[in-house]
C-alpha cells in the first residue's frame, strides 16, 4: 500500500533542510572554528541517540542534528570542548532523550542545552551573530512554512509582536538579528512549541513579547542570551497556552452547540 | 461557524478511467453476508444451507436483537452458513438463482412503529450506523440527530448524486421517513452549490449542510464533530444518501432495492468501473477480466480505509483494486532489538497532520491523548463523534505507522465499557 510521508524522520529532514542555507551562511563566514563546532556538536549528539538505541532501544533521529545545528550556532564561545559537550549532554539527555526521543519531549533540547550554558558558566562570552544570518532565516522560515513542518502561528505571533514593538520604539539590530535566528532554530519547532492554532500565535507573541521586555529592561545582556532565555520560558509555557486555547474552543463549542 | 470549505487533504491514488459515464448493471454469480470489519454481529439463522430464498427474504437474525434481520440481496441459493464461536457471524454465502422472486414487505403507512419494525425485518436497519462507538443502533434507539451523507470524498468514490438522481422521489420519501425516527434535525451533507434537498422534507426539520470537495469533509464523522456531537447519552446516526433512498423505495413499493453504485478503481486495474451490483457483491466477479496481469489484492473500501476483503462490505460502496506488494520480511532480529520499544514512532504535529483531520479540532491535542490513553482527555475534544474512518486519512498522511485508526478504537471500546450498564 502506498503510504503518505510525513513520518517522523521526515520532519526531522524537511526541518533540517530548511535551516540549511542558515547553517551554510555560518558555516562560511565562521570557517574553521565553526566547523569544529558543528563537528564537536554532531558528534557528541550522534553518541548519545547511538547510546539511547543501544540501551534503551529509542531509535536514533535525524533531530539530533538539528539540535547540534543550534547549540553549534547559538552556545556561548571560548568554554572548550569539555564543557561545550558537557552542554551538549545535558541538553540532549535530559531534554529530549529521557523523555522517549524526538516527539516526546517537552522543551527543545537545543534550548535546554543553551541555557544550561548561560546559567552554569555566565562568564563566557555569547556569540555575535552576523546580519546576513537573520537575512538567512527569512527563506529558512519560509521553507518549514510551506512545507507545513515550522508552526505558522508561532512565527506569526512572533512577527507580529516585533513588527509592534518596532513600531512603538525601535528594538537594537543586534536584537533583531539574534531573536530571529533563534525564532526559526529553537522556537519554531513542531513539537515543543504549542500545538493549538490559538496557542500557537499566543506562544511566538509570548517569546516575541520576552524578547521585547528583555531587550529593554534586562541591563548587560547579550542579544544571543536574550533569545534563548525567551526561547525558554516560550517553551516550558507552551503547554500552559494549549490548555487555554483548547478550554477556549471547548466554550466557544459549548456556546455554539447549546450543550451543557 | 460553519466548516472551511478548503479544509482537508486530496490524495492521489490513480485509477484508469471507467469506459462510461453511466453505471451498467453487473449482478455477480455469487454474494456473502458479512459483518461491516470490526464489527461482531451474533447472529441465529433463519434458512438451512441448500434453502432457495428470495431477494430481500430474512436469511439471519440479530441473537440480541432478533428483530433485526440480514437479507438475502439477490433471489439465491443458501450455499453456506459460516459462524464463528460464539454464534458470530463469519459470512453466509449464496449463489444466485436466475428468475427468483422478490420478497414484498408490508408498508408501514406513517405509523412510526411500523417503519421500525419494517426497516429491521427488511434488512435496511444496519445501512444506519450511530456513534458513539459504532455499529447499528439498537432497535428501539431514538437519535439527537441523523446526518444523511450525499457528499463522498473518499479517493475515488462514486459521488452519490449519481446514485440517487433518477431517484429522487424515493430520496425525499426516506428522509421524511427518518424525520419519523429522530425529534432533531436531518442534516442534508451535499457538496457546496447543489441542491438535492426540497425543502420541508423530514417534518421540515431537514437541513442542508454544505461540504467542501476536499476528505475529510465528506465524512460523517468531522460533519457531525463539527455541527452535532455525539455523546453517550445522546447518539447521532448517519447513513449514506442512496440508503436513503433505499428506505423510500421500501416503504413506498415495498421491496428492497436490488443494486447500490459501486465505483471498481485502483492502479492495478486495466480500465476502471461504475456499476450498479447487488449489496455484498463478489469482489473477485466484479474484478475478473479488467485487471492488469500480476498478482493484486481487491479491498472493499477506499484506497484509504478499505481491507482486503471477499464480499463487498455492508455499507461500502468502493472496491479497490492494488498491486499486491510482497509481505513486508520481518526485521533483522538485531535491528528489531535496537528500535522496536519506542514504536510507533511519535507523531509530530505538522499542517498535514492538522488537515488531515479537517482543520476543525485541535489534531495535536487530540492525537497525544489517543496515544497517552488519556480516554478523558479525548472524549473532551470529540472522540465520541469519530470512528476509525475518520483516522484512515491521518493514519495514511503519516505514513502508516500511528495507528491512530487502532488507537481510537482501543479508546472508544474503554469508554464503551465504562458508561455500559
Amino acid at each position: 500500500m502506498s503510504r503518505g510521508l510525513w513520518d517522523r524522520e521526515t520532519v526531522a529532514l524537511l526541518l533540517l533542510a530548511a535551516l540549511m542555507p542558515m547553517a551554510m551562511l555560518w558555516l562560511w563566514y565562521g570557517g574553521a572554528a565553526a566547523f569544529g563546532r558543528l563537528w564537536l556538536a554532531l558528534l557528541v549528539a550522534g553518541a548519545w541517540h547511538l547510546l539511547f538505541m543501544l540501551a534503551r532501544a529509542q531509535p536514533p533521529s535525524f533531530a539530533g542534528a538539528l539540535s547540534a545545528l543550534a547549540i553549534a550556532m547559538l552556545a556561548p564561545v571560548e568554554l572548550g570542548p569539555l564543557r561545550l559537550a558537557l552542554g551538549i549532554s545535558f541538553g540532549v539527555i535530559a531534554g529530549e532523550l529521557v523523555f522517549g526521543g524526538w516527539g516526546r519531549n517537552l522543551v527543545n533540547p537545543a534550548t535546554v542545552a543553551l541555557a544550561f550554558l548561560g546559567f552554569g558558566f555566565p562568564a563566557a562570552p555569547w556569540p555575535d551573530l552576523l546580519a546576513p544570518l537573520a537575512w538567512a532565516a527569512i527563506p529558512a522560515a519560509l521553507i518549514g512554512l510551506a512545507a507545513g513542518v515550522m508552526p505558522a502561528g508561532v512565527i506569526g505571533g512572533a512577527l507580529a509582536a516585533g513588527l509592534a514593538a518596532q513600531a512603538a520604539a525601535p528594538l537594537p539590530p543586534g536584537i533583531w538579528i539574534a531573536a530571529s535566528v533563534a525564532l526559526v532554530l529553537l522556537v519554531a519547532d513542531p513539537v515543543a512549541s504549542a500545538g493549538t492554532r490559538l496557542g500557537r500565535w499566543l506562544n511566538g507573541a509570548l517569546y516575541g513579547g520576552l524578547v521585547i521586555l528583555f531587550a529593554h529592561w534586562w541591563t548587560g545582556a547579550a542579544p544571543v542570551q536574550i533569545a534563548v532565555a525567551a526561547a525558554l520560558l516560550a517553551s516550558l509555557t507552551a503547554p500552559l497556552l494549549d490548555e487555554a486555547a483548547i478550554a477556549l474552543w471547548l466554550a466557544q463549542r459549548r456556546r455554539r452547540l447549546g450543550q451543557s | 461557524m460553519s466548516l472551511a470549505l478548503s479544509a482537508g487533504l486530496l490524495p492521489r491514488f490513480t485509477s484508469p478511467a471507467a469506459g462510461t459515464e453511466e453505471p451498467v448493471e453487473a449482478i455477480t454469480e455469487e454474494a456473502g453476508i458479512t459483518a461491516e470489519a470490526g464489527q461482531r454481529l451474533r447472529v441465529t439463522p433463519l434458512v438451512a444451507e441448500g434453502a432457495r430464498v428470495a431477494q430481500g427474504a430474512p436469511v439471519a437474525a440479530l441473537r440480541d436483537h432478533p428483530a433485526i434481520r440480514l437479507v438475502a440481496p439477490m433471489a439465491a441459493t443458501v450455499a453456506a452458513i459460516r459462524l464463528l464461536p460464539g454464534s458470530v457471524l463469519s459470512e453466509i454465502v449464496l449463489f444466485r438463482e436466475a428468475g427468483g422472486d422478490r420478497q414484498d414487505h408490508p408498508l408501514p403507512g406513517s405509523d412510526t412503529a411500523a417503519l421500525r419494525a419494517t426497516l429491521q425485518n427488511a434488512g435496511l436497519w444496519p445501512l444506519l450506523r450511530r456513534r458513539p462507538f459504532g455499529g447499528m443502533p439498537g432497535p428501539d434507539e431514538r437519535p439527537a440527530a441523523i446526518f444523511v451523507m450525499a457528499a463522498d470524498t473518499r479517493p475515488l468514490a462514486p459521488s452519490p448524486h449519481t446514485a440517487i438522481v433518477h431517484q429522487q422521489a424515493a430520496f425525499g420519501r426516506g428522509l421524511d421517513a427518518l424525520g419519523q425516527l429522530t425529534d432533531g434535525p436531518v442534516y442534508v451533507v451535499e457538496p457546496a452549490g447543489t441542491e438535492l434537498l426540497e425543502r420541508g422534507r423530514a417534518g421540515g426539520r431537514a437541513v442542508a449542510l454544505p461540504c467542501g470537495p476536499r476528505h475529510p469533509q465528506g465524512l460523517a464523522g468531522l460533519q457531525i464533530h463539527h455541527h452535532r456531537p455525539a455523546t453517550a447519552e445522546a447518539a447521532v446516526w448517519d447513513i449514506h444518501a442512496e440508503d436513503v433512498a433505499a428506505i423510500g423505495t421500501l416503504i413506498h413499493d415495498g421491496v428492497v432495492p436490488e443494486t447500490r453504485l459501486v465505483r471498481v478503481a485502483g492502479s492495478a486495474l486495466r480500465q476502471g468501473r461504475l456499476v450498479r451490483t447487488q449489496p455484498g457483491a463478489d469482489l473477485r466477479g466484479l474484478v475478473h477480466g479488467y485487471a492488469l496481469p500480476g498478482a493484486h489484492t481487491i479491498r472493499t473500501g477506499s484506497p484509504l480505509d478499505g481491507g482486503a476483503a471477499h464480499w463487498l462490505g455492508p455499507r461500502d460502496r468502493q472496491v479497490t483494486v492494488l498491486p499486491r506488494q510482497g509481505r513486508p520480511g520481518a526485521a533483522h532480529w538485531f535491528r528489531a532489538a535496537l528500535t522496536r520499544s519506542s514504536l510507533p514512532l511519535p507523531v509530530i504535529p505538522t499542517a498535514a497532520l492538522d488537515q488531515a483531520l479537517g482543520g476543525a479540532l485541535p489534531a495535536a491535542a487530540l492525537v497525544r491523548a489517543l496515544g497517552a490513553g488519556e480516554d478523558e482527555a479525548a472524549v473532551r475534544l470529540g472522540a465520541l463523534s469519530l470512528l476509525e474512518e475518520d483516522m484512515a486519512l491521518a493514519d495514511y498522511v503519516l505514513g502508516g505507522e500511528a495507528n491512530l485508526a487502532a488507537q481510537l478504537r482501543r479508546t472508544l471500546d474503554r469508554v464503551a465499557q465504562e458508561v455500559a450498564p
